[in-house]
């Protein structure tokens, strides 16, 4: 090893191990926002049409999942909306159900949509910013549509009206669907004070504000009428 | 008229954002309400191509329908549809039970005024599943058979080639009035039907009042027709189906004339059909087939002991080019049997021909506006073509 190439080597793990110091010290310093979304109104699948042409009884669908909801903050920390890869979502069609109903990501994110029941859909939408139709294709075949504008696409199937999902695309990674019970955990977020809203069905609440602090979880709750 | 349309499409893109898009849920989901509204512009057709009745023509046409399904129960439901056209009076379209009597076995007992069980597009919704403003000529062309009045000869029936929309014949009632299409696709039939299916295959039977060409809601004489159709899934996306149907087409008036003259055979109307139906990605395809033949034995001298029998083919495909637009064609064609009339020789019912091409566009998710190019032909002295242009406003929930 030359005396150049030790000083160069030397020089650059010092600066790894300085920018992994700052990486853990930027975890450590953020915070998070939870709490609980509770739906104050009935909220019923959407039905199937009612068709007087069918010479009998539609195939049985199994029970819905609840519908969960979606808490943002609607105005991200600086710095957060760096273009990011988005990764991949999947959107299944399986008895006549999209599952999940609601599904949030970020822009750039590909979502899939497989077919997994033994007849035909046709997933279509047309939302601003997510206007597509993927046509009919069989069981076990998926099509795929990259979601770069941010919004709310609702999703439905041209042959069975009862099917709809909702796909929430966020220009940051603040958000955070909530569990069965309703409650949500939105992580990593920077220390600040933020206006915060939760999503349901199509109804969003006023806006929230909340202060996040250094390595502490904040607490939000919400009610949706 | 088609600015009007055109003005209506514009005009309610915003209202129709704030309309259900989705059927009204009622009682905890145990009662659901759906609804079609139909605003349709068109050309006069003084050739009667488009009509369904004497006074009424698909292309200028105001439909209003709601229909509404109540489940009673895990195994009973009960449907209905009530309808208006041009604002006139509401008529009662559908109105049965639907039994389930095992919940685990696919097999259902209707029961009232039924859905068709011949054919592959009756049961269709008439503004959201079909691409075109015009319905197939089997369904809506009206010959100038009637089931209230018969010709006294050969040459009587042929006098009326080509005169649907208003035929008039010597036997029976002698008031003018419009004749029968192979199939009624605006009025269903009432009757008891059973239904039973698996993923690939499924069988329909029914016994009804009236006939394919002429559903009733009551008849003196009780179920009459038998009707069957079967459907076969050999794969997905395509869908093959065939349908029979036989029984006594005449009403009681003329039924009554016939009885009187102790003719040997029956005036019976049968009918066989077959359809199919491909479809993959952007793309469908359907085409159907079908013969029907109305037995009148006392015209026998003029058709050679034969029944009169009328023909029809039709194709259609569909075509969508962008997410909510969709192009789509239909060609079609009308036949019939000859006979012999006073030194002549002809079909008893004027061939006709139509091309409909057209398109829609989904102005919403429950909006369209559709438009339609379609030009007919028919093998008459007068009035033997008809070529017009369309356009529907359709919204559902």
């Amino acid at each position: 090893m030359t005396p150049r190439v030790g000083t160069g080597f030397a020089a650059a793990l010092i600066l790894a191990l300085a920018c992994t110091a700052a990486g853990q010290g930027t975890v450590a310093r953020r915070g998070s926002i939870q709490g609980r979304v509770e739906i104050r109104r009935a909220v019923h699948p959407a039905e199937r049409r009612p068709t007087v042409g069918d010479l009998g009884t539609p195939r049985d669908r199994p029970a819905a999942e609840p519908h969960k909801s979606v808490v943002y903050l609607e105005s991200a920390p600086r710095g957060a909306f760096e273009p990011a890869d988005g990764g991949r979502a999947v959107l299944d069609q399986r008895n006549e159900t999209f599952v999940p109903h609601v599904l949030a990501v970020t822009t750039g994110t590909v979502v899939e949509f497989p077919n997994s029941d033994r007849f035909y859909h046709n997933v279509f939408s047309f939302s601003k910013g997510g206007r597509f139709d993927l046509g009919r294709y069989a069981a076990g075949k998926s099509k795929s549509v990259r979601f770069d504008r941010p919004g709310i696409i609702r999703v439905f199937c041209d042959i069975h009206s009862h099917m709809n999902a909702f796909i929430l695309v966020f220009s940051h990674p603040f958000f955070a669907i909530t569990d069965a019970d309703g409650r949500y955990r939105i992580d990593n977020v920077p220390p600040g004070t933020y206006s915060v809203v939760a999503w349901n069905e199509g109804v969003t609440s006023e806006p929230r504000t909340v202060t996040v602090r250094e390595g502490a979880a904040s607490d939000l709750e919400f009610s949706l009428r | 008229m088609a600015a009007f349309v055109a003005w209506l499409a514009t005009s309610s893109v915003g209202y129709a954002q704030s309309l259900p898009a989705g059927p009204l849920s009622l009682a905890g989901g145990a009662l659901t309400v759906g609804g079609d509204v139909l605003a349709t512009a068109g050309p006069d057709d003084p050739g009667f191509f488009t009509y369904t009745s004497y006074d009424r023509s698909l292309l200028r046409l105001m439909q209003i329908d709601l229909t509404a399904s109540a489940r009673a129960g895990r195994h009973v439901t009960l449907l209905g549809q009530l309808r208006t056209q041009n604002f006139g009076r509401v008529d009662v379209v559908a109105a049965y039970v639907r039994v389930r009597p095992w919940a685990h076995r696919r097999i259902d007992v209707q029961a009232g005024r039924i859905p068709p069980t011949f054919g592959g597009f009756a049961r269709r919704a008439y503004g959201q599943d079909n691409p075109l403003v015009g319905l197939p000529l089997a369904y809506q062309y009206l010959t100038s058979l009637r089931t209230d009045s018969l010709p006294l000869d050969g040459e009587e029936l042929l006098r009326m080639r080509g005169r649907g929309w208003l035929s008039r014949f010597t036997l029976g009632n002698t008031e003018p009035y419009h004749g029968l299409p192979l199939v009624n696709a605006l009025q269903w039939d009432t009757g008891l039907q059973v239904h039973a299916e698996s993923d690939v295959v499924e069988v329909t039977g029914a016994v009804t009042a009236g006939t394919i060409s002429n559903p009733r809601l009551r008849d003196a004489t009780g179920l009459r027709q038998l009707v069957a159709r079967a459907v076969v899934r050999p794969m997905t996306g395509l869908v093959l189906g065939t349908s029979v149907a036989r029984g006594p087409f005449l009403t009681s008036g003329a039924e009554a004339w016939s009885r009187s003259r102790h003719d040997d055979g029956e005036y019976i109307q049968t009918s066989l059909g077959a359809d199919a139906e491909y479809s993959r990605g952007h793309t469908l395809v359907r085409g159907e087939l079908m013969r029907t033949a109305w037995n009148v034995p006392h015209l026998w001298s003029a058709t050679a002991g034969r029944p009169l029998t009328a023909l029809a083919l039709s194709m259609e495909v569909r075509q969508t080019l962008r997410p909510g637009l969709y192009a789509a064609g239909r060609l079609e064609h009308l036949g019939f049997s000859r006979i012999t009339g006073q030194g002549r020789q002809s079909e008893w019912e004027a061939p006709v021909s139509r091309i409909e091409v057209g398109g829609g566009y989904r102005l919403t998710r429950s909006l369209e506006l559709k438009a339609s190019f379609q030009h007919n032909r028919r093998e008459t002295f007068r009035f033997g073509r008809f070529t017009g242009l369309a356009s529907q406003l359709a919204y559902w929930f």
